[in-house]
């Protein structure tokens, strides 16, 4: 077991560089200037950070088991369907839980 | 900020069952519940700490703890060259306060919606921005204490995790709207595939910047088709 020290430690690193990582920009913006292009190719960094989340818990791929299939991608696929449809963040969490939850049990 | 409100609500659905998987997370990777509370509320940082749990468990040496927050926490330097031009007219201490709280959900919430405005810095943005910042910060806090306290208690079978991505594909699917966004997207998943065998979740920064070119590229060539 770890030292409260240690763990102490490796708290106060990650609170730094959440501070530095964040508000780094806000503070030194003006002597950092960037291009209006730059700026509007960050538009597309959000949906490809949430993409790039997302994807390794639908399609798990490590180097022990290689790419693997996940009962998940079926049941990601099943809310995205009802969410086209109902437009819904609950329904979204609802029926990707309950089509996880049958395939498991069906499908073992 | 009521329109920030509004908006947060699915965000703070997906921030809410977010901050309980990381509580429990860090939890049961050995953290005592006060190291844990002191974890979330110091770092603010959920894919950062959840990132460096395993590392602190096998008492991996501290610069690399370090090292791994910071290019999780990547994503965060680029966020705030997008935000900054609508907030540069503020102190310095409430820029830091801005910087610090910034989140995921508020950015995400917020480019879409002022990215293309012309007027940089009004009222209505600065409302909006704290009308997602601030319940998220509640919402995170209260729901990642109360994933600590339960801690060992939720069963792993009902694979609670799968909630929280289910509740970050309803934030991601509406952005998906324009022709450069779907290549955007379908070339950060496809690099984010292959990236898992990338250590210190480095495919995560190599999807984000190849979704960026593809997007861009992508504008150029319509708008070229357009010509």
């Amino acid at each position: 077991m770890n030292t409260p020290e240690y763990v102490g430690w490796a708290i106060a690193l990650l609170f730094l560089c959440s501070v530095i990582c964040r508000a780094g920009y806000m503070l030194l913006g003006d002597y950092l200037p960037l291009s209006e292009g730059f700026r509007r190719a960050l538009r597309y960094a959000p949906a490809a950070a949430l993409t790039a989340i997302l994807v390794p818990d639908m399609l798990p791929w490590t180097l022990e088991h290689g790419p693997r299939f996940d009962y998940r991608l079926i049941a990601g696929i099943v809310a995205i369907l009802v969410f086209l449809r109902t437009r819904s963040t609950v329904m979204v969490i609802v029926s990707g839980m309950v089509a996880l939850w049958m395939l498991r049990w069906m499908l073992g | 900020m009521l329109e920030g409100l509004t908006a947060m609500r699915p965000a703070l659905i997906a921030t809410f069952t977010w901050g309980l998987v990381t509580g429990v997370a860090m939890v049961k990777s050995g953290l005592t519940e006060s190291m844990a509370i002191a974890m979330t509320l110091l770092v603010y940082a959920g894919s950062a700490q959840l990132t460096s749990l395993p590392l602190i468990a096998s008492g991996a040496p501290l610069w690399l703890i370090f090292a791994a927050g910071c290019v999780v926490n990547v994503r965060f330097i680029i966020f705030g060259a997008a935000l900054h031009p609508f907030f540069r007219h503020l102190s310095w201490p409430r820029r830091l306060a801005l910087g610090y709280f910034t989140t995921d959900m508020a950015f995400v919430l917020f480019i879409p919606r002022f990215g293309d405005a012309r007027v940089r810095g009004t009222r209505e943005q600065l409302w909006f921005f704290l009308g997602a910042i601030v319940p998220g910060w509640f919402a995170w806090q209260s729901s990642s204490i109360l994933g600590v306290v339960l801690g060992a208690s939720v069963p792993t079978e009902w694979a609670l995790e799968f909630a929280a991505v289910l509740a970050l594909l309803a934030i991601t699917i509406p952005l998906v709207k324009t022709r450069p966004m779907v290549m955007a997207v379908v070339c950060a998943g496809a690099v984010a595939w292959v990236g898992q065998l990338l250590p210190l979740r480095l495919g995560l920064a190599a999807a984000v910047i190849a979704g960026v070119t593809a997007g861009v590229l992508a504008e150029k060539a319509l708008a070229r088709g357009k010509a």
